[in-house]
């Protein structure tokens, strides 16, 4: 290998609950103060779907790799990246892993186990499949998960990447957080499978459909998959369903009536996880208040970080081309 | 071409030149690994990955499905995790269906991530009409010219198909090689010593007085034709083969061109936007105006039938006419 690609590590609470609780608090507060911002350009935003990144990678080790959708602040946060060093880059300043060079739908981190987005639809999938080849052809036992939209399984890319990694048995775990819309088209126009996780049945891997608000039910399938894939059993493809809570992106007009969209944010997976935690007992408002304050202080510093960081010289537009 | 043994080199064929060029790297460097359609036990579709497989095993020298989206695909990740593959897309017409992952992702990727990832990928591809009609015969290097990051190259003979694949196996950076039907069953000697020809450096084929004839790939042969006949007309033409178009060793161009006063490009492809538009733009930006004119395809597909896949294409006789009427017009202006 001419560059390691280990990762950070998630301590071993990471899949706890509680951290799980705090990252997914984390990603929403770090998507209200990037949107509250006038420089933030232009953003698609995961509220709504926190449970789906942070439950994929509770499942994930230090050396594994994450390809996610252009939709990837979230999975970015949950995979443990320094969110003042993703504040930085997404706000294009020097400090980000890709001197504010990638951005917004272009974050990459590989040596913390973050391969990146890619902000064409599908346009990862293939290219997730060549990296688990690599994986596999250099013998590691480390695993590649995918993330992607439901948007992305009209598209070729996605049966042509299922047949090689299942004809090739690539440690690989393709999940689709299918939030049910591709921009405004629902689901039910686009796609003709009533579940798309039978999608992975015709090429003989095994495949999954979870309730994507229920970050623990991600976590645990994915860890399934995740062990599979481990041991050389191949890849498989998880579906989590998820609501998106705001529009396509930050430039994309509502086009869900107010009804449904409050029967929609009734769903939020923070909400219902604390609930959960509270009503098992585990956590009181006081901890819930506290969290919050302590996620509210996590998000302050990644913004002064990325505040204090300069914007490129122009002179990097034409660095590390070819 | 001479029937003799030339010192230091031997006569190989195309295909003998890529399949050496790719066991040397492969002995090299556990890295490189090939990825196509019939690339194993058959070989390849012109022989040029024959015995790779048995030598090299089915791991590192693998059939794919027919996808060329996810072989590109696949290819760019493995590379961007750190191998070093070469992809092999049968035919350049099928390189559309992998573009995607080609210039989206890995012409950028070194860009897009500061400097963290980079692709060392090799996509080979076969350009050029030989009877297999308007979806089989396509010369599209000047599409990817254009596209920064991307390196495109297209050798003429054998010593620079071995010299110039084994550079593009160990360059940082994404390499779209382009051979051409008409050219596997040419041969040439290839020196006998390992040889790695750099990227972007363009050769003088014949050195001449008259008129500076830019071409690369098999129009380079239909250049040297015309300019054989041309010679029996006492007019004195330089052939240039570029063997790499991105990056273009405009120097090399643009300093014959001053010097014999007048330019023809010559192109398999189309001309609308096409290599010798480009190239006699960028000559006259750093040279001055030149005479300068244009041979390539006709503005139609190039089909299967014989009749019209010749009435389509450029030969030695069209591009030795358009030389006798460039010589013939007036000197160029300046604006």
């Amino acid at each position: 290998m001419a560059r390691p690609l280990r990762g950070p590590g998630l301590d071993s609470a990471a899949g706890q609950p509680t951290q799980l609780l705090r990252r997914m608090m984390v990603i929403r507060a770090f998507e209200a103060a990037l949107a509250a911002r006038p420089d933030h350009g232009f953003q698609l935003f995961s509220a709504g779907q926190e449970a789906v990144a942070v439950g994929l990678c509770a499942a994930l080790e230090t050396g594994d790799q994450l390809l996610t959708s252009g939709r990837s602040i979230a999975p970015a946060l949950a995979r443990g990246l320094d969110p003042g060093r993703v504040m930085a880059e997404i706000l294009g300043r020097v400090a980000g892993p890709a001197r504010g060079k990638g951005g917004r739908g272009h974050l990459a981190w590989p040596s913390e186990g973050f391969f990146g987005a890619h902000a064409v639809v599908g346009g990862n999938l293939s290219i997730a499949a060549g990296v688990a080849l690599a994986f596999q052809i250099e013998g590691r036992r480390d695993v590649v998960a995918c993330l992607f939209g439901d948007g992305a399984c009209g598209a070729g890319a996605l049966h042509e990447t299922l047949n090689i990694a299942a004809l090739w048995k690539l440690p690989l775990l393709l999940v689709c957080d299918n939030n049910q819309l591709s921009v405004s088209t629902p689901r039910s126009q686009a796609l003709a499978p009533a579940r798309l996780s039978d999608l992975a049945a015709p090429f003989g891997i095994p495949g999954a459909t979870v309730d994507g608000m229920d970050v623990a039910a991600v976590r645990d399938a994915a860890a399934r998959f995740v062990a599979r894939a481990r041991v050389g059993d191949g890849p498989a493809l998880l579906e989590c369903v998820s609501e998106r809570f705001s529009s396509h992106s930050t430039a994309t007009r509502e086009t869900r009536p107010k009804d449904q969209m409050a029967a929609i944010l009734a769903r939020c997976p923070i909400a219902r996880l604390a609930g959960e935690l509270q009503r098992a007992g585990e956590l009181g408002s006081a901890d819930i208040a506290a969290l919050e304050g302590d996620v509210a202080r996590e998000v302050a510093l990644a913004v002064a970080f990325a505040n204090a960081s300069p914007l490129p010289d122009p002179a990097e537009a034409l660095t590390d081309v070819g | 071409m001479s029937a003799e043994p030339v010192a230091g080199t031997m006569k190989l064929f195309f295909r003998e030149a890529i399949a050496r060029a790719l066991r040397e790297e492969m002995q090299a460097d556990a890295r490189v690994i090939l990825l196509g359609q019939d690339v194993g036990a058959f070989g390849g579709s012109y022989k040029e990955f024959a015995r790779l497989q048995a030598q090299f095993g089915p791991a590192r020298v693998r059939d794919t499905p027919v996808a060329e989206a996810a072989m590109v695909g696949l290819g760019v990740g493995a590379a961007a995790a750190g191998l070093r593959p070469l992809v092999s897309i049968t035919y350049m017409d099928f390189l559309m269906l992998g573009l995607d992952p080609l210039v989206n992702y890995a012409a950028k990727a070194r860009f897009k991530t500061g400097g963290q990832i980079t692709v060392p990928l090799v996509v080979k591809t076969t350009a050029g009409a030989r009877g297999q009609g308007v979806a089989h015969s396509q010369c599209l290097e000047a599409w990817m010219m254009g596209v920064p990051g991307l390196a495109v190259v297209a050798p003429s003979t054998p010593a620079d198909a071995y010299g110039l694949l084994k550079a593009a196996l160990r360059h940082d950076g994404p390499v779209l090689y382009v051979d051409h039907k008409r050219l596997f069953p040419t041969a040439g000697e290839v020196p006998l010593a390992e040889t790695v020809l750099p990227l972007g450096r363009a050769a003088t084929r014949r050195q001449g007085r008259d008129v500076t004839v830019v071409s690369h790939s098999f129009m380079t042969r239909v250049a040297l034709e015309a300019a054989e006949r041309l010679a029996t007309e006492a007019i004195s033409c330089e052939v240039i083969d570029l063997r790499s178009l991105a990056p273009l060793d405009l120097d090399t161009v643009a300093s014959s061109a001053a010097r014999t006063g007048a330019l023809l490009t010559l192109e398999e492809g189309q001309l609308t936007c096409g290599i010798g538009a480009e190239i006699a733009f960028q000559v006259r930006e750093q040279a001055g105006p030149i005479r300068t004119a244009r041979v390539g395809a006709a503005p139609a597909p190039v089909s299967s039938n014989p009749v019209l896949e010749r009435a389509a294409l450029p030969d030695a006789e069209r591009v030795a006419a358009a030389v006798r009427r460039l010589l013939d017009a007036p000197p160029a202006e300046r604006p």
